[in-house]
Order: C-alpha cells, then sequence, then structure tokens
C-alpha cells in the first residue's frame, strides 16, 4: 500500500469499517511508514476529540426561522407561478434570490435537523451511527489489558443510551471480574445511569447485588453498599447482614453494612 | 533457536545471582529481548519493601536482600530436570523468585521467597516500562521516574510514585497514596484510591483534567483552581420515624466533579477516611 491509499484510508480506519484484509493492509504500511503513523495517531486523536465534544442543541428560535424561510420560499414559488407573462427563472434578479433563498435552506436544514423536532431519516441514522461507535470505542476500551484505558472505556459507557444492554453486560462483568480495584470502583459508579432504564435497571440492580459478596476490596464493598441503600434493594439484606456479623471484614464496611440495613427498613 | 536463547539467559541469571550472592545481596539481570517493542513489567507478591527505578540501561536489573539466597534455586535448572514449558524459563523452585520473560513482559513473582520475614527489593528498568505491580503483604512501594503506564496496588503500605510522565492507577487499602506527576498524558484516565489513607496528588500547573473526588470522613485541598461542577440533584426521601410520624431527608450523593484548566481526561480521587490533597506544582 502506498501512502496515498493509506491516507485514503485513515478515516475508514477510524471509523472502523476496513475490511479484515484492507485493515491488515493499512497496519502493514502504518509498521513500515513513520509519517503515516504520526498522522494515524495525531490527526486519531482530533478524530476522538471530535465525538467527545458535547452535542450542539440549536435553539427553538433556528427551527422557527427555517420554516418561516421555507414558507417564504414557497410563497415566492407559488406567486412567481401565478405570473404569466415572462418565465421569471430566466430572469437574473429570480435566480439570485431562488439561489440565496436555497443556500438558506440548505443552512437552515443544517440547523433544523440538529434541533428538538423529530429529525429527517439520515439524521436519525447518523445518530445511530454514532450510539453505535460510542458503543463499540466503550467496549473495546473496557477489554483493553491496561488498566488506564479500561477506566477510559467506563468513562465513555456513560455516552451511550442507559437502555444499551451490551455496554451495560460489559460494565457488570468488570464490576464482577476486573482485577484492577480502581476500574472496578469506577466500574460500580457507571452501573448508576442503567439503574433509571425500565430496559437494563433490573439487570443493574442484580449485578450491584451478586457483586458484593465477591467483592474483597473494603472501598468497593462500600460503593457497593452505598449503591445498594440508595436502591433499598432488599434482596441484599443478607448478605449485608452476614458483612455485619463477619469480625473478618473491615470495621468501617460493616458499619456501612449496618447503617445500609437501617436505611432500607 | 529461542530455547537456546532463554538457557542462554537462564546461565546469565545464574551467573550473575551467583555474582550477587558473594556480596550479601543478590542481582539479577534479565534483558527485554526486543528493543523495538513495548516493554511492560509485572511484580507480583512480596513482603518487603519494593522499589522500581527508572535507570540509563536496557534490561530489568532486580536486586534483593536476604540471609540465604532465594535464588539458588535457579539450580533446579541443572541437569534438564522439569523443562520449562515452550518460551520460558524457571529461574526459581516452588519457594523461590520466579522471573520469567516473554514477549517483552518480564515478570518477577516473589511470593512465599522470604519465608515471612521481611526483604527488600529494588528493581531497575527503563525509563519507558510499563509497569504493573501488585503485593499484598508488602510494605512501602516506591516507584521513580517511570515514564511509562503504572499501575500500582498495595496491602499495607504507602504507595509512593515519584516524577512520573505516563498514566498512573494506584491504590492501597491501608496506606496513603503519595503520586507526582511531572507531565500528564493529554488522553489517558488515571485513579487514585485508599481505604484508610490520605490521597496526596502533585500535578503540572497545566494539566487539563476533571476531577471526580470521594471521601467519606475527610476533606479535599487543593491549590488549583477548580471549577466545580453542580452535584447530583439531591434525593429528597420521605422517612417515618419511630412514632410513625413521616419527615423528609434530603441526601447529595457524596462524589464531587469539577475541572481544571477547562477539563481533560477523568482523574478519580477517591477515600474512605482520608483527606484528598491535589497540589500544583
Amino acid at each position: 500500500m502506498t501512502c496515498e491509499e493509506a491516507k485514503n484510508r485513515m478515516t475508514d480506519y477510524w471509523s472502523l469499517t476496513l475490511g479484515a484484509a484492507e485493515r491488515e493492509d493499512f497496519t502493514a504500511h502504518l509498521a513500515s511508514c513513520e509519517a503515516c503513523r504520526s498522522d494515524v495517531s495525531r490527526i486519531g486523536a482530533l478524530w476522538q476529540g471530535l465525538d467527545l465534544l458535547p452535542l450542539e442543541e440549536p435553539s427553538g428560535q433556528v427551527r422557527e426561522r427555517f420554516y418561516e424561510m421555507l414558507g417564504a420560499y414557497r410563497q415566492g414559488l407559488a406567486s412567481a407561478e401565478a405570473r404569466p407573462v415572462r418565465r421569471w427563472w430566466t430572469m437574473p434578479a429570480w435566480q439570485m434570490a431562488a439561489a440565496a433563498v436555497l443556500l438558506a435552506a440548505g443552512l437552515g436544514i443544517g440547523y433544523g435537523a440538529r434541533g428538538n423536532g423529530q429529525p429527517p431519516a439520515e439524521i436519525s441514522q447518523l445518530r445511530e451511527e454514532v450510539a453505535s461507535m460510542r458503543q463499540l470505542v466503550a467496549l473495546s476500551l473496557m477489554q483493553q489489558q491496561s488498566a488506564s484505558e479500561r477506566l477510559k472505556g467506563v468513562s465513555w459507557s456513560y455516552q451511550v443510551e442507559p437502555s444499551d444492554t451490551e455496554v451495560l453486560n460489559a460494565l457488570v462483568t468488570t464490576v464482577r471480574h476486573d482485577p484492577n480495584v480502581n476500574v472496578r470502583l469506577a466500574a460500580v459508579d457507571a452501573l448508576r445511569p442503567f439503574t433509571g432504564s425500565p430496559v437494563t435497571h433490573l439487570t443493574a440492580r442484580n449485578a450491584v447485588v451478586q457483586a458484593l459478596p465477591k467483592e474483597t476490596s473494603p472501598i468497593v464493598q462500600v460503593a457497593l453498599i452505598d449503591f445498594l441503600a440508595e436502591l433499598k434493594e432488599r434482596n441484599a439484606a443478607p448478605e449485608l447482614r452476614r458483612l455485619v456479623s463477619d469480625p473478618d471484614i473491615d470495621v468501617g464496611v460493616r458499619n456501612r453494612a449496618e447503617w445500609a440495613l437501617e436505611r432500607m427498613q | 533457536m529461542i530455547k537456546r536463547m532463554v538457557v542462554g539467559i537462564g546461565l546469565a541469571a545464574l551467573a550473575a545471582a551467583q555474582l550477587g550472592a558473594q556480596e550479601g545481596r543478590q542481582q539479577i539481570t534479565m534483558p527485554f529481548r526486543d528493543p523495538s517493542m513495548p516493554r511492560k513489567l509485572i511484580v507480583e507478591g512480596g513482603t518487603g519493601s519494593l522499589t522500581i527505578r527508572a535507570y540509563d540501561g536496557q534490561d530489568a536489573i532486580i536486586e534483593y536482600t536476604g540471609r540465604e539466597i532465594p535464588g539458588a534455586n535457579v539450580r533446579g535448572n541443572r541437569g534438564g530436570r522439569n523443562e520449562p514449558p515452550a518460551g520460558m524459563h524457571r529461574i526459581g523452585g516452588s519457594r523461590g523468585l520466579d522471573i520469567t520473560e516473554e514477549s517483552n513482559t518480564v515478570k518477577v513473582n516473589s511470593q512465599g521467597i522470604f519465608g515471612g520475614t521481611a526483604r527488600d527489593m529494588v528493581i531497575q528498568v527503563p525509563a519507558q516500562t510499563s509497569v504493573n505491580v501488585k503485593t499484598m503483604f508488602g510494605g512501602s512501594m516506591t516507584l521513580e521516574n517511570i515514564s511509562g503506564d503504572i499501575e500500582a496496588e498495595n496491602f499495607n503500605g504507602q504507595v509512593t510514585i515519584n516524577n512520573a510522565s505516563g498514566s498512573v492507577v494506584a491504590h492501597s487499602m491501608n496506606g496513603k497514596i503519595l503520586v507526582s506527576l511531572s507531565k500528564v498524558p493529554p488522553d489517558k484516565s488515571m485513579s487514585f484510591s485508599t481505604f484508610n489513607g490520605d490521597v496526596d496528588v502533585t500535578l503540572p500547573a497545566d494539566t487539563k483534567a476533571r476531577f471526580k473526588m470521594r471521601t467519606d470522613f475527610g476533606e479535599i485541598y487543593t491549590d488549583f483552581d477548580v471549577k466545580m461542577e453542580a452535584n447530583a440533584a439531591p434525593v429528597v426521601e420521605e422517612q417515618k420515624d419511630k412514632n410513625g410520624k413521616s419527615r423528609r431527608r434530603v441526601r447529595v450523593d457524596g462524589t464531587e466533579t469539577g475541572t481544571i484548566n477547562g477539563g481533560g481526561p477523568e482523574m478519580q480521587f477517591t477515600t474512605f477516611n482520608g483527606r484528598i490533597l491535589i497540589h500544583k506544582k
């Protein structure tokens, strides 16, 4: 693969749409080409950064203005058709006006499409694509060897819809099995948004209940106990009582479990 | 060919161990075989204090003090007994010190090595090495001048990380977390946590980050200009007291968030019984 070809494939690479063979060619080229490698890492960081930008929510006025303009354009069209004398579109003034209106309408569509109303099909498809990209990023980061990367994956999970069961399942696995205390701690917190969704709240609640008996680190135990108290999760009561009466458990954790039991009454 | 290399390294390690033994201090040198690949050091176990520091060289140099020669089990390799698994070699017995190198990862496993007596270990690696260290019964743990990513977990002792310039993910159950970063990578998540100690972190003044901070029984101090974000909406609960009268209770989630220098990757600071101190360098 030449540098030129590699450059053409960079966007596909970042959006993870390269085929397996192309991807292999591409990475092989990167391995051999310093310039392209630096391009990929430099612009790739920017690419990722773009996705972290908050979604721009235009004001209601933008939408109104767009429909006003569209109305004006239609009116103009209707009145033009009503005049049979000359072919209106051959007159330069009309051509310019139409061009201006079209431009304005185009801009308006651009803004209006991002508004609060029902978005056009392409836009919602784009949104779905962005959502699935976020899901992919969160899922793949949570699989990484480095704890820092897995933490980043956990942060990304806040950007998916709370009904996203795949990301929830990855978080549940992280809470239960991640070897790093700090990653488990962050993942417990990240379960919180999922307890608010009708689709996922049961899975999320159960995950917290089931994680507590397996957890050995006091700091994560306390995070789980707080969460259970907040959810008033009665199913956790037996485990909480066991913790309270286990002399091997840290006294801070035992007190917190006792407090949680009182809260659930 | 690989096998021959392994045997070669084994012999080198053996020779180095014996050489070191004469000075009452054991030293083993384990090369990272591929200098062009990322290096990684994994340390597990150990009952004494542990220091890992960067030096101007290409190998991992493992030094430890001890009355016996834990490395003596290296001789177990003699005569071809206990063939090592493919691509690996053993330089310690079941109660000894295991040091392996595979795919540019040097693994030091010293569980059970010291028979309950605390011994100190110093490991030197090139600065650009990722370090993953975890001890269950260790004393203090110190990492110096490492520019790779650091994961450090201790049980009873303090975790000290000086002059780091990669990402740091550190935890101690009973000890303090004391970290100073000379440079903060722009896109790495970090996390510092302890159950019973202080979390004390020093960052460069121009660090861009989003802090998530939580302490249950301590305070949070900083000399950074932190732009605090609004807390999660307080939760209002209806409760009934003993006499059946209902009363209201407002609870605010304990995690506080804020940004410095416009915000950036997430840094999490968590302690249960200690304070959180975030210094500006």
